[in-house]
């Protein structure tokens, strides 16, 4: 793994400084007095970033220095069950978040929240065991907490453009 | 002083100033166990009411608040692995493991017992030292402060995993992911979208990167699925424990009043540098971070001894340290009393009443702690694939309450999805968080020191104090790099 992670380090911060710092940390053109320029900063964080990466790199050949580069290994985190398996679930649960922020705008706070948890109660194989208790949860605890949310710090949740249009 | 505290004793002891502060305690606590709703939020939201008080009860009830939420956030930290305030962040290290083995309710009452000892010793610094400590925390200038926060970093990156360079990364992530929003001279940065102009908040970054990963752990791996509930187990710690944490304990209160006294700082960087100061001097270091008591003492009595001592510059400068003490500014204010030097000639019979109100207060936390413990017990029987998809819900309402931004709940999903990431390639989360939280203020006073000096780097090794701090952290990195080689070897 520890190839892997540095080279993964090393990439991230080399994005940052060499694509993202020149796009979007513009330097003004007139800075007051001696000031250092805004990009500073986070050029200095990740040119450090980028050589940490690669003294991972460097130092996951050597078996000596493992417990400062590679404390642990893969398989202890992953377990027995095959890669493609967990993978697929991983990507399951990243899509999840993905569609609960796209419905919120469509569907509202209050709708999108229900169905979220009722699918990543089926995603931890909870609702498996117990549906109807699921189903229960999934539908009353948001209830209870955008009215909790609504009236107590009058927070002002997402309708929805849907309901909106349904003249919620 | 005596006479003048024995009449202070005498005005606060009511049983209407009693009622008031255990209202705010218990208040404060429950509010700071909700993922999401902080010490800050409990404060402002109370501060109307305080209009129609008399002015002590009225700053009493806020400092109730405060203390309670800052307890209270350890509770959530402990069971769920969802910190409720920043400053709890660092007892997840060691109080969620505890709990996985069925030992909440010693992590609990570790927790409580440290939180009181920290918060009682905070309040007698305030009332013996709070002058000194003052003019010391004015010392402090760009120069020093960054100093300091650069030991800071290095005392959690080297401590809070088991590698230094993964800390190091971690440290660099956090500060990076800082940087973006406007920055001290008004320039926009990484602000790919409108909404990242104004930054990336605190809490929605702090939950995503506790709270979300353990769901998708259980959604990836399921290796939680079939394991039993967690028990609150085995309640008691033990003499010996206690007396294996009191070292702890006693340095971490130390560490939260000096830290606490020095404005911007506050309890998260005091928790974190207290929690690698105990790892470095223990005789269990290798158990930090699976469950070890010691770890959550020196946590919990650093936050908690900041809550006296951030009132030492609010009260003896007129200075507000962060933005609790902010709005104690304006609940004094508001009731004809003006914080600063003259404070202490013009109402020092209200600072005593303030004082002895403080001390019963740290009784008061006690009691509403382990009457909160019992009422949260229930929390750890709840099986974790029913129990982590709730805490996501929780979250989503509670990250959007604070700001009604949907783009926080966002920030939200997209911190915890990479906290997981950061877990497979065993980056620890830690001090991720406490640069992000101290990357602002460490960039705003390199670059006012750099400003001052006009350009000369040689400004951030130019006194004493910038000398001692940068001797600290590189011992730190010497001790850790040497711990880890040796380590190793065997």
């Amino acid at each position: 793994m520890g190839v892997w992670r540095g080279a993964c380090v090393a990439v991230l911060f080399g994005i940052v400084l060499l694509v993202l710092i020149p796009v979007y940390v513009p330097r003004p053109s007139f800075i007051p007095g001696f000031a250092p320029p805004p990009d500073m900063w986070p050029r200095t964080v990740s040119g450090l970033g980028l050589a940490l990466g690669l003294l991972l790199v460097a130092l996951s050949f050597s078996k000596r220095a493992e417990a400062i580069a590679d404390p642990e290994s893969a398989s202890v985190l992953r377990g027995e069950a095959p890669k493609a398996t967990l993978l697929l679930r991983f990507a399951l649960a990243v899509a999840a978040f993905v569609l609960y922020a796209l419905l919120v705008p469509f569907l509202g706070f209050l709708l999108t929240s229900i169905l979220m948890l009722l699918l990543m109660l089926a995603m931890t194989g909870y609702a498996r065991a117990r549906l109807p208790v699921s189903l229960a949860l999934a539908i009353g605890l948001p209830v209870a907490l955008f009215f909790f949310f609504s009236s107590a710090l009058r927070t002002r949740f997402p309708v929805g453009s849907l309901l909106r249009a349904l003249g919620f | 002083m005596l006479h003048d505290l024995l009449m202070a004793f005498q005005a606060v002891a009511t049983i209407e100033n009693f009622l008031i502060m255990a209202a705010g305690i218990w208040g404060g606590v429950i509010i700071g166990a909700i993922p999401g709703m902080t010490g800050t939020m409990a404060v402002t939201l109370a501060l109307p009411f305080t209009f129609y008080m008399q002015p002590i009860p009225s700053i009493l009830l806020l400092v109730a608040l405060y203390k309670g939420s800052t307890y209270g956030g350890s509770v959530s930290a402990i069971l769920i692995k969802t910190p409720g305030t920043a400053s709890a962040a660092c007892t997840t290290l060691d109080g969620y493991p505890l709990a996985q083995q069925g030992k909440a309710g010693k992590a609990l009452n570790m927790a409580l017992y440290s939180s009181c000892t920290g918060d009682f010793i905070s309040n007698l610094s305030l009332i013996f030292i709070a002058a000194p400590l003052a003019l010391l925390a004015l010392r402090i200038g760009p120069p020093e402060f960054f100093m300091l926060m650069v030991f800071a970093l290095t005392t959690v990156a080297g401590v809070s995993g088991r590698s230094l360079l993964l800390g190091l990364v971690s440290a660099c992530l956090g500060l990076l992911l800082a940087t973006v929003g406007e920055d001290m001279y008004g320039s926009f940065r990484f602000d790919i979208t409108v909404d990242m102009q104004s930054g990336l908040a605190v809490a929605p970054v702090l939950i995503g990167l506790f709270a979300i990963p353990e769901l998708l752990k259980i959604i990836v791996f399921r290796h939680q699925q079939t394991a039993k509930p967690m028990q609150m187990g085995d309640n008691r710690v033990t003499r010996e424990e206690l007396r294996r944490s009191l070292k702890a304990m006693l340095k971490g209160s130390a560490i939260g009043v000096v830290m606490g006294a020095i404005p911007g700082i506050g309890p998260s960087a005091a928790a974190f540098s207290a929690y690698g100061e105990a790892q470095r001097s223990s005789k269990n270091r290798d158990n930090f971070g699976h469950g070890e008591v010691e770890g959550i003492a020196a946590s919990e009595s650093a936050n908690n001894g900041c809550c006296g001592s951030t009132m030492i510059p609010l009260l003896a400068l007129g200075v507000p340290g962060d933005v609790i003490t902010g709005v104690m500014l304006g609940a004094f204010m508001i009731h004809g009393m003006t914080p600063g030097p003259m404070m202490f000639e013009t109402n020092l019979n209200e600072i005593y009443m303030l004082f002895i109100g403080m001390m019963f207060s740290s009784i008061l936390l006690f009691g509403a702690g382990k009457v909160t413990m019992r009422m949260f017990s229930h929390i750890s029987r709840i099986p974790p694939g029913m129990m982590a998809p709730t805490v996501l819900i929780l979250c989503l309402f509670g990250i959007f309450s604070i700001s009604n931004s949907l783009f926080d709940v966002y920030v939200l999903l997209a911190m915890g999805v990479f906290g997981f990431l950061m877990y497979l390639f065993a980056i620890p989360a830690a001090p991720f968080l406490i640069a992000f939280i101290l990357g602002p203020m460490l960039e705003e006073n390199l670059r006012r020191a750099l400003a001052l000096s006009r350009g000369d780097p040689s400004i951030l090794l130019s006194s004493p104090i910038t000398w001692l701090f940068a001797a600290l952290a590189l011992f730190v990195l010497i001790i850790t790099i040497r711990q880890q080689l040796n380590k190793a070897k065997r």
